[in-house]
């Protein structure tokens, strides 16, 4: 379980995060929305201790994230994939899914490589585990950056708008995974500007505005009428969305 | 320890010195620039012999250490009748040795002009010397500034190693004020700071032309 | 008058001699400077308060001051500031290992910043500590970029260590120059000691791109 109380993050004199509290219980789906700026990502962040927070209090199944001693635990159980995949470019794709697990969680390497392959294999990328990843198209690096996260076998996955550097061919094929991925009880906390993809899989939605949360519901009253729907600034946004 | 008031009465001395180090400079910059410009030119012009002849230019000259350079010019030169003082020995070398790195920055700055550009110039049917003259070159040297400008930089710190054929520039004049005031130390802190700061003054005008005269592709 | 002797076998001894001597102190300032260049490089890198930026304006002074004046600054300005003796061969390696890691500094710094950070931080969030970041992730790239960097240092450092005949070290240099002075035959000594110098060049460069082969697989794999 996450437990995020009274979080505050600001940069400088800017502040990005006004106090956002909320619960993620295992196995949950949950998709954050909000527009540009809200403070998505930064969120994401703070939960990985990737941005030390100003003040409020973050708890990853009772580890404290701002403990330095802590930090290494709560990494081990939350992977995270980036929107520009972010994948080491001097490594084979088998090196990049297997880098972390042999040096951090110190499994045998031949046993990396092997979870590696089937992971590869779920992913439909069998045949590229020797390639390095500039010889890859982005849905596929995407895909390896997906592999790179599991292969940490973590009890949370963070996605960051995973799909926004991809054009639409390949937004599909990794948003295909994701959705496998969704029914198979991992918890997910996935930042995306993919409306109808984050309808499908969430079992709730979160709606951050201004660095606060302005709505927390169950997906299928974040899409009804007389729900989500009638915050005049939620209807907008999503509008512009369907829009695009 | 450190005292630096017994050299201001050396002052004189140490400014004759500058100012034959910055003759030297000059005479060899515009010196180095030409023969430099005439070398890359022959290394991108469709003449086979005259780029073999740039290529093996630069690469013996870039490749061999200037004091070595100097020393072959200083005892060589009068073996084959040409009797000219350090000064002007320097000079020669300097110019030479230099002319082959801004050799290979014009040439680099020639490659880099758009060849969009150069066709362009071509359909309107101006002549190779004109494309030259009016196009490529001025495209290519603007865009050269900064990197011509180290190589220069360069060339005035070559400029001490003249001191050893002799030649009373900075740091020969220097040596000589070390050993009369026995202040070595602070004589050459001083000259340390000397180079460093004309040369950072060099570098920050140098930067400055060099975006004055590139603002028209600043976009990108 | 004296000169006019002509060479003998001997010369050919001071020759092999002058180029050990040479190679020597190239290699040894090279390791040296590398070394110390890498450590200034790190204290930049990690933003170590004072050391950083004191080391940084240093090393600005070693690149933009002649390194002839620096070696006069170090043979015969700190004997006379500290009192100490220092041989022609210690000034040398001193003055040279200065500036190689001056230089070096610069290379490490660029090739490191050329890393996308982004990268860093997806290691980070994989629990991965600053060490084996350090080693598994900045190493390896660092390395493929300042291969050519550092090649062409090596290339120029070469030439600056002719310098260190003019405070008496017996180098190739003042071997030319005291086998010129003896045997008056410029065109015939100082063609062989240039050409010493020039395939010494050749020969780093040969083994720099065979290094840069080795280190930078991923980008020909990648046909960047
Ligand atoms: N490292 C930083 N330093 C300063 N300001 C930052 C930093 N990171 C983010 N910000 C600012 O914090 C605010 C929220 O940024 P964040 O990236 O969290 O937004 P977002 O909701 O993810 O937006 P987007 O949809 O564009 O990705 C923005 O105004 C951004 O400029
Ligand atoms: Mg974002």
């Amino acid at each position: 379980m996450i437990e995020i109380d009274k979080l505050c993050k600001n940069f400088g004199d800017l502040e990005v995060l006004k106090g956002i509290d909320l619960t993620i219980r295992p196995g949950e789906v949950m998709s954050i929305l909000g527009g540009s700026g809200s403070g998505k990502s930064t969120l994401l962040r703070c939960i990985n201790g990737l941005e030390e927070i100003t003040s409020g209090k973050i708890i990853v199944d009772g580890l404290d994230v701002s403990r330095k001693s802590e930090l290494r635990e709560v990494r081990k159980k939350c992977s995270m994939v980036f929107q520009q995949f972010d994948l080491y470019p001097h490594l084979t794709v088998s090196e990049n899914i297997t880098l972390a697990p042999i040096s951090v969680l110190d499994l045998e390497k031949s046993e990396a490589e092997k979870k590696a392959e089937e992971l590869l294999e779920s992913v439909g990328l069998t045949d590229r585990s020797h390639y390095y990843p500039a010889q890859l198209s982005g849905g596929q690096k995407q895909r390896v950056g997906i592999c790179r996260a599991l292969a940490m076998s973590p009890d949370y996955l963070l996605l960051d708008e995973v799909t926004s550097s991809l054009d639409p061919e390949m937004t599909a094929e990794v948003l295909d995974i994701l959705k496998k991925l969704a029914g198979q009880g991992i918890t997910m906390i996935s930042v995306t500007h993919e409306i109808e993809f984050a309808r499908e899989i969430s079992d709730r939605i979160v709606f951050l505005d201004d660095g606060k949360i302005l709505n927390d519901l169950p997906t299928s009253e974040f899409f009804d009428e007389n729900g989500g729907l009638s915050d005049p600034r939620i209807a907008k946004f999503l509008s512009k969305m369907s829009g695009r | 320890m450190l005292d630096l008031s017994s050299m201001s009465e050396h002052m004189p001395a140490f400014i004759d010195g500058f100012i034959i180090t910055a003759e030297v400079s000059i005479i060899s910059i515009l010196g180095s620039f030409l023969i430099g410009l005439v070398f890359a030119l022959m290394r991108v012009s469709d003449n086979h012999i005259f780029r073999t002849i740039s290529y093996w230019y630069v690469d013996l000259f870039r490749n061999i250490p200037f004091i070595v350079l100097i020393f072959f010019a200083y005892y060589g030169l009068p073996e084959v009748g040409v009797y000219i003082d350090a000064f002007w020995t320097g000079c020669l070398t300097l110019s030479v040795a230099v002319g082959a790195y801004a050799a290979e920055t014009i040439r680099a700055g020639i490659l880099n002009v758009d060849k969009g550009i150069i066709e362009a110039a071509k359909s309107f049917g101006f002549s190779k010397l004109k494309i030259y003259r009016k196009i490529i070159l001025p495209i290519a040297l603007t865009t050269s500034v900064r990197p011509l400008g180290s190589v220069f930089i360069n060339l005035i710190l070559t400029t001490s190693i003249l001191s050893a054929i002799t030649l009373g520039e900075l740091t020969g004049a220097s040596k000589i004020i070390a050993s009369t005031t026995f202040r070595p130390f602070e004589v050459y802190v001083f000259l340390v700071f000397f180079y460093g700061i004309l040369t950072f003054a060099l570098s920050g005008v140098i930067a400055i032309w060099h975006r004055h005269l590139n603002k028209y592709n600043e976009a990108n | 008058m004296y000169g006019e002797q002509g060479f003998t076998a001997y010369d050919f001894v001071l020759w092999a001699e002058g180029l050990g001597v040479s190679v020597g102190i190239f290699l040894a300032s090279s390791v040296f400077g590398l070394a110390i260049g890498i450590l200034i490089g790190l204290t930049r890198y990690y933003k170590v308060p004072v050391l950083g930026k004191l080391l940084m304006m240093i090393s600005e002074f070693l690149k933009n001051s002649p390194v002839l004046v620096q070696l006069f600054l170090v043979y015969f300005g700190i004997p006379a500031l500290l009192e100490i003796d220092i041989t022609p061969i210690q000034a040398a390696i001193i003055t040279l290992t200065g500036n190689t890691a001056a230089f070096g500094a610069v290379i490490v710094i660029s090739s490191v910043e050329a890393i996308d950070t982004k990268q860093l931080e997806a290691a980070r969030s994989f629990a991965m500590d600053e060490w084996l970041i350090l080693k598994k992730i900045i190493y390896p790239q660092s390395v493929a970029i300042a291969i050519p960097l550092v090649v062409g240092l090596a290339i120029n450092q070469l030439q600056v260590t002719s310098l260190i005949s003019v405070i008496g070290v017996v180098d190739l240099t003042r071997v030319g120059d005291i086998v010129n002075q003896r045997t008056f035959e410029p065109f015939i000594v100082w063609p062989i000691i240039g050409g010493t110098y020039f395939i010494l060049a050749k020969l780093l460069g040969l083994l720099g791109a065979r290094l840069e082969k080795k280190f930078s697989a991923y980008r020909y794999q990648a046909g960047i």
